[in-house]
């Protein structure tokens, strides 16, 4: 086993250590070298991790870290190379689909619809913003965590009806939760900041650990703005890592088996209400996590963001890229952070006015009529047309032939 | 063991099981008998704890039953297979079967192999949906999930519902060989009499909630009267 493992792994480190010359010969800055090295190796070591399918099946959980890493460092590296707008609207993608993630889990998996990820979001966002304005020397990940515990705490306090009430009723619920929390937060204007929102104190200054990294200015990746979008990538990947992991795993399973067959998941012995609850938690706290993400990345935050319509579009976004899919996530996180962009291109094409009555309903028009035609084209979104062309793909190889009807009699 | 003492159930006004007694023994097949509407479903729901009882006893080997929650019967190893099998279709047969070991302590690895050595079936089809599986495999299927905890008790609903005779007959077969080879308590409920009588060592039958018949299922078997009114055999 070992022996004939061993070319194999020679050539991999060969190939780790071609690329890493490589990228330190083709960067200006030594030390964007080392970054991107580092990087390149994180890149080929992960898809060598993913290359044998045997690997594959047996072990799901280093395969979905693998692909994680995979992802997250092509993104880094490709942030180096990208402009500092399309940085921007990568980063906005990733902490969106953070939130749509989260999402995703409660209706596609869990089964249950909620209309307020968007305050659930806000919440994440206020958290950041206002702790970061009271104890500015918290280091980022603990703040993160700490706008995910507080969403995790508001999804339970609002996740609790969920034990009494269903579908429709649920999400109404929830929806009453989005139309008073721009008026929450405006109520409580001493710690929000009111309408004119929040700013972060230390917004402009890396933190010093990537500071000590990189030495004074030398890199790109501390004198510009390109260090808040690959923070934002690289804890959106460390989410949809855990997130991959809890779609497949015990609690996941429980969850699927609860929106499906209530009195099978009671018969092998899962509590309902207590599924339900936590699945409203870990949804929130997503959402949450997007929301500080979001704050951070923009370096202030408004309670105009968090409005009503901001959980529609969440909810429109979620239906365009797939419900109950990880990839599905993350092209609605994509597809909402070029929106804005479209919508300009849109308005200059037109020669609408960009202030005129037409141009600022564009947003709504475009998203509406996008959910039209995916409900009546692809129900499942675009992630899940792919898995439907996976799956006839497969049957026709004969892969997952459907067997003859009663096979059982000649078992 | 299970013992159901003066068991009233009732939903609403309406009573669905009156004063129903009788006991399920170790290692042995108890059917319980009745045309639609008798209450077998009601018993089998109250056992297991999904149906509140107005009055009496349910004990499993002297644990009373009817005031402990579902899941936490559940988890003492009482295995309910419910009508129409609870298969979920979009779940792949593995994931299925791994549903069974959600909140047991069971190493599932383990108890899956186990499973696919009793019924091979399952192992070939163990990446497929479920959907795909005819009604037998289904059938096959969710009495594999309910034996994943290794249960003590074994409540089945309708077995037979939608299986051809031959099929039917074999899962029969099956229920009989797991009942010795597992030393369990089975409580099959049945509308097929026939098929459920050939199998069993006790017959109980119900008749719009009461007990009319308790006893060795080869005599409930010969008995003409309960042939013809209850149980709608003509020879």
């Amino acid at each position: 086993m070992n022996r004939q493992r061993s070319p194999r792994g020679l050539s991999a480190a060969g190939i780790v250590i071609a690329v890493a010359v490589l990228s330190l010969l083709v960067t200006p800055s030594v030390r964007d070298g080392v970054a991107l090295a580092i990087l390149m190796m994180l890149t080929v070591t992960s898809a060598l991790i993913l290359l044998p399918s045997e690997l594959r099946r047996a072990r799901p959980v280093l395969t979905r870290a693998a692909t994680s890493t995979m992802v997250v460092s092509v993104t880094l590296v490709a942030t180096f190379f990208f402009s500092s707008t399309t940085d921007f609207n990568l980063a906005t993608g990733a902490a969106m689909a953070v939130t749509l993630v989260g999402l995703s889990f409660l209706t596609g998996v869990s089964g249950q619809v909620s209309i307020g990820n968007g305050a659930f979001m806000g919440v994440g966002a206020f958290t950041m913003a206002i702790w970061s304005n009271h104890h500015a020397t918290t280091p980022i990940a603990v703040t993160l965590l700490l706008s995910v515990v507080a969403g995790a705490l508001v999804g339970f306090l609002l996740g609790l009806p969920a034990t009494r009430l269903r579908g429709p009723y649920l999400a109404g619920m929830t929806l009453a939760f989005a139309v008073a929390f721009p008026a929450i937060l405006t109520y409580f204007n001493s710690w929000t900041g009111g309408d004119g929102g929040l700013q972060l104190p230390n917004a402009a200054n890396p933190p010093h650990w990537l500071n000590a990294l990189f030495v004074h200015g030398t890199s790109s990746l501390t004198s510009s703005t390109l260090w808040l979008t690959d923070i934002t990538i690289v804890a959106a990947g460390v989410a949809f890592f855990f997130m991959a992991n809890l779609f497949s795993s015990r609690v996941g399973r429980a969850m699927r088996l609860v929106r499906d067959n209530e009195v099978a998941a009671e018969l092998v012995g899962v509590n309902l209400n207590r599924t339900r609850v936590l699945a409203f938690v870990i949804s929130s706290a997503y959402a949450a996590l997007g929301g500080a993400l979001w704050t951070f990345l923009n370096n202030s935050v408004t309670p105009a963001t968090y409005s009503f319509a901001l959980s529609i579009v969440i909810l429109s976004v979620i239906v365009i890229g797939g419900i109950g899919t990880i990839p599905g996530a993350l092209i609605g996180g994509l597809v909402y952070a070029y929106s804005t962009n479209v919508i300009n291109w849109i308005t200059n094409q037109t020669g609408l006015n960009p202030q005129g009555n037409f141009a600022s309903q564009l947003n709504g028009i475009i998203f509406g009529g996008l959910l039209i035609v995916t409900m009546m084209l692809a129900p499942r979104g675009v992630a899940g047309v792919y898995y439907t062309l996976r799956r006839q793909r497969a049957s026709k190889r004969g892969d997952v032939a459907s067997p003859p009807k009663e096979t059982y009699a000649e078992a | 063991m299970i013992r159901v003492q003066d068991l009233t159930v009732a939903y609403g006004a309406v009573k669905a099981l009156v004063d129903v007694t009788f006991e399920a023994r170790t290692s042995a097949i108890t059917a319980v008998l009745g045309a639609n509407g008798a209450g077998k479903t009601t018993l089998l729901r109250t056992i297991s704890g999904l149906k509140s009882p107005v009055a009496g006893s349910i004990t499993h080997d002297g644990a009373e039953l009817t005031l402990m929650k579902t899941e936490d019967i559940a988890r003492m190893g009482i295995a309910h297979v419910p009508e129409g099998r609870g298969v979920i279709g979009e779940f792949t047969v593995e994931e299925n079967l791994r549903l069974g070991a959600l909140t047991a302590k069971v190493d599932a690895k383990q108890s899956l192999a186990s499973q696919y050595e009793r019924f091979p079936i399952l192992g070939e089809r163990r990446r497929q949906h479920a959907d795909q599986l005819s009604g037998g495999e289904r059938q096959i299927l969710s009495m594999a999930r309910a034996l994943i905890a290794n249960p003590a008790v074994l409540l089945l609903d309708e077995p037979s519902l939608g299986l051809a005779p031959l099929i039917t007959a074999q899962i029969m077969a099956t229920i009989k060989e797991l009942c010795a080879s597992e030393n369990l308590t089975v409580i099959l409920v049945e509308q097929n009499a026939s098929s459920a009588l050939r199998i069993a060592d006790h017959a109980v039958v119900l008749n719009v909630g009461h007990v009319v018949a308790n006893d060795v299922a080869s005599v409930v078997a010969e008995d003409e009267k309960l042939r013809q009114y209850y149980l709608g055999m003509v020879r």
